[in-house]
């Protein structure tokens, strides 16, 4: 057991800088999810965990430990790729064994290790099978039993579920969370799916560009976004995101006055946002705004309304009975306090003046 | 009328049996006639006949003085079985690096070694001779080891390269994860996932050392001689003989038949299958 620490970690190949002098402390015994697009050096940051990768600068530490010159095997750390990484020449039997094998554990240890490794991730029927017989599913368990037979430091998972399919995703994806809770081990978790993140953090840590842009609870990233980014990335539908001016105290977007915002001083490049279950669909003049249906779409627990105004076109959750029909005028109503603004520039955000007045 | 598609589709089946066939026939010939031909009395082998009394004399001959073939045959075999022990651990280990490791100037050393096989062998052979007559090896097993290996080696590396290439790296950083050594990355995992390709790497340098004919001919004369060379010895003054030619043939061939056989049985892919997605 063991907290993770990263001080000023950078990663670069010449010039390209995947890591950028990131530092992030993880607590022992935390979730910890690194979510961002590809390419933003959410794996990068893994891999120097695992110290498959080099840092070019800056340190890691393991358990009070500064890591950086100690190699993979010494690290006391279990990962699960993407891919799996199952040794294709073993049984299913010898692949869990072989973490226990290499450290010199007596075989009657080994076998009672693997299968209580594979009983937690009901894998005892499949022990004499090759890789290459099983199913998608079957080789991620194989994967996840291989880092849970022994006791691991830390657990590293680089988006172990993505390449299954959407149903078993969400199976697996429950039982990694009840495995997590049952172990209590220290995990870094890499995805992209955002979803994923916010069903198994503990805290998540947005990242782009190299750079972590936000650290937090699911909760906070979802409610209190830092910047244009993170309200961006995160939420599905994404969040309704209009360009436009703050005039007078009005945001208009593309000349079309949308709302009233308090204290926000008059600049001419903002953002402003707000997701779509915050909006509600109103009688023509009842809302903030009046926007004609761009389209509407049943989702089963909902309808999903994109209506168009000033050229932006916003996303609003509606009751699953709404009917509305193409080109039909109604109104939107802006639930006051769940808005956001942003410079548009440096995408940060402009607190203190996101509410609405009226 | 037409011919329906099953009728056409039969159609082309036969000729490309009878294509098959026929190219088959053009190269199975000189390797029948070698066959017959070294069964054959001397008498019997310019003619064409196919019914012949039998006879195993031209083996006991070739193996006999002055031929003496049996020496031919093992030189032959212990400098190719030599080279291949040398060659593949070196040539496997090389290959690694390669596939695996950033080295510096990779890119260059990878095709430097590639472009000594554009090197004509008859371009080299001499100053080769003089070298090795300067060493002191010329007409040694030891000398045609050391050349045999300059001819193999780039071949087996740039092979078993590809094999390694094809093992996922996810499978090799799981297991450096899981607490192995890179050495015993290379044991546990590398080595049984590759062997299909260093097996048949193994069997191919072998047969191209067993092929060699330039460097042994020109680089021995008496201790070393190899097989190959050794044919040249049914050349004499009343012409080639060759129903003893043709047995010699026999000997060298057979090896090889088998080894093509063994490599058909190990070049099994799909020993990667599995592992990832």
């Amino acid at each position: 057991m063991a907290g993770v620490k990263l001080e000023h970690l950078s990663k670069r190949w010449g010039d390209f800088t995947a890591v950028d002098n990131q530092s992030l402390a993880i607590e022992d015994r935390e979730f910890l999810v690194l979510l961002g697009p590809s390419g933003c050096g959410k794996t990068t940051t893994m891999r120097m965990i695992a110290g498959l990768e080099e840092p070019s600068s800056g340190q890691v530490w393991i358990g009070g430990q500064i890591v950086n010159d100690v190699l993979p095997k010494d690290r006391d750390v279990a990962m699960v790729f993407q891919n799996y990484g199952l040794y294709p020449h073993m049984s299913v039997r010898n692949n869990i064994a072989y973490p226990l094998k290499v450290r010199g554990y007596s075989k009657a240890d080994i076998e009672a290790k693997v299968r209580e490794a594979a009983a937690k991730v009901q894998l005892l029927q499949l022990l004499d099978r090759k890789p290459r017989a099983l199913s998608g599913g079957q080789r991620q368990r194989v994967a996840l039993a291989r880092a849970i037979v022994r006791t691991p430091r830390v657990f590293l998972m680089d988006e172990p579920l993505s390449n299954l399919d959407a149903k078993l995703r969400v199976t697996m994806r429950a039982e990694l969370k009840h495995l997590s809770h049952e172990l209590q081990i220290t995990t870094v978790y890499v995805t992209h799916d955002q979803i994923e993140a916010m069903t198994l953090a503990d805290r998540v840590a947005v990242m782009n560009e190299g750079k972590i842009q936000q650290l937090g609870t699911p909760q906070a990233i979802y409610d209190d976004p830092t910047n244009l980014f993170v309200a961006g990335f995160i939420g599905s539908p994404a969040m309704n995101l209009l360009a436009g001016a703050v005039e007078n105290g009005v945001f208009a977007a593309g000349g079309v006055p949308i709302a009233k915002v308090t204290d926000v001083v008059d600049q001419s490049a903002v953002v402003f946002g707000v997701r779509s279950e915050d909006l509600q669909i109103a009688p023509p003049g009842a809302g903030h705004f009046d926007a004609s249906v761009y389209a509407s779409e049943l989702t089963g627990e909902s309808v999903l309304v994109t209506v168009e105004i000033g050229g932006c076109r916003v996303a609003v959750k509606a009751d699953r009975r709404t009917r509305l029909e193409i080109g039909e005028t109604v109104g939107v109503k802006v639930g006051a306090e769940r808005v956001f603004m942003f410079d548009a520039s440096t995408g940060k955000r402009l607190r203190g003046g996101e509410r609405l007045r009226g | 009328m037409g011919l329906s598609n099953r009728q056409q589709q039969q159609c082309w089946e036969a000729v490309r049996v009878v294509l098959i066939l026929t190219a088959g026939v053009i190269m199975m010939v000189p390797i029948a006639w070698i066959m017959l031909a070294a069964f054959k009395q001397h008498v019997d082998v310019y003619q064409l006949k196919l019914l012949f009394t039998p006879t195993l004399e031209n083996f006991a001959t070739v193996f006999s003085e002055p031929y003496d073939l049996g020496q031919k045959l093992w030189n032959s075999t212990l400098i190719c079985a030599i080279t291949v022990a040398i060659a593949i651990p070196i040539a496997t280990a090389a290959a690694y690096s390669f596939s695996r490791f950033r080295l510096r100037a990779q890119r260059a050393l990878f095709v430097t070694i590639l472009a000594t096989q554009f090197v004509p062998a008859v371009v080299i052979v001499l100053p080769f001779f003089i070298l090795f007559r300067d060493l002191g090896i010329l007409d040694t097993r030891i000398g045609l080891i050391l050349i045999n290996l300059s001819i193999v080696m780039p071949f087996a590396i740039w092979m078993i390269k590809g094999f390694i290439d094809g093992i996922p790296i996810d499978t090799e950083e799981a297991a450096l994860v899981d607490g192995s050594s890179r050495l015993q990355v290379i044991i546990n995992i590398v080595l049984p996932l590759a062997a299909p390709g260093i097996i048949t790497a193994a069997i191919f340098c072998f047969i191209i050392a067993w092929n060699d004919f330039l460097f042994a001919l020109i680089l021995t004369n008496r201790d070393a001689v190899t097989l190959t060379v050794g044919l040249a010895l049914f050349k004499a003054e009343e012409g080639d003989l060759w129903n003893l030619l043709a047995a010699a043939g026999i000997i060298i061939m057979v090896p090889m038949f088998i080894l093509a056989l063994s490599i058909r049985k190990h070049f099994v892919q799909g020993m990667t299958m599995g592992a990832v997605r």
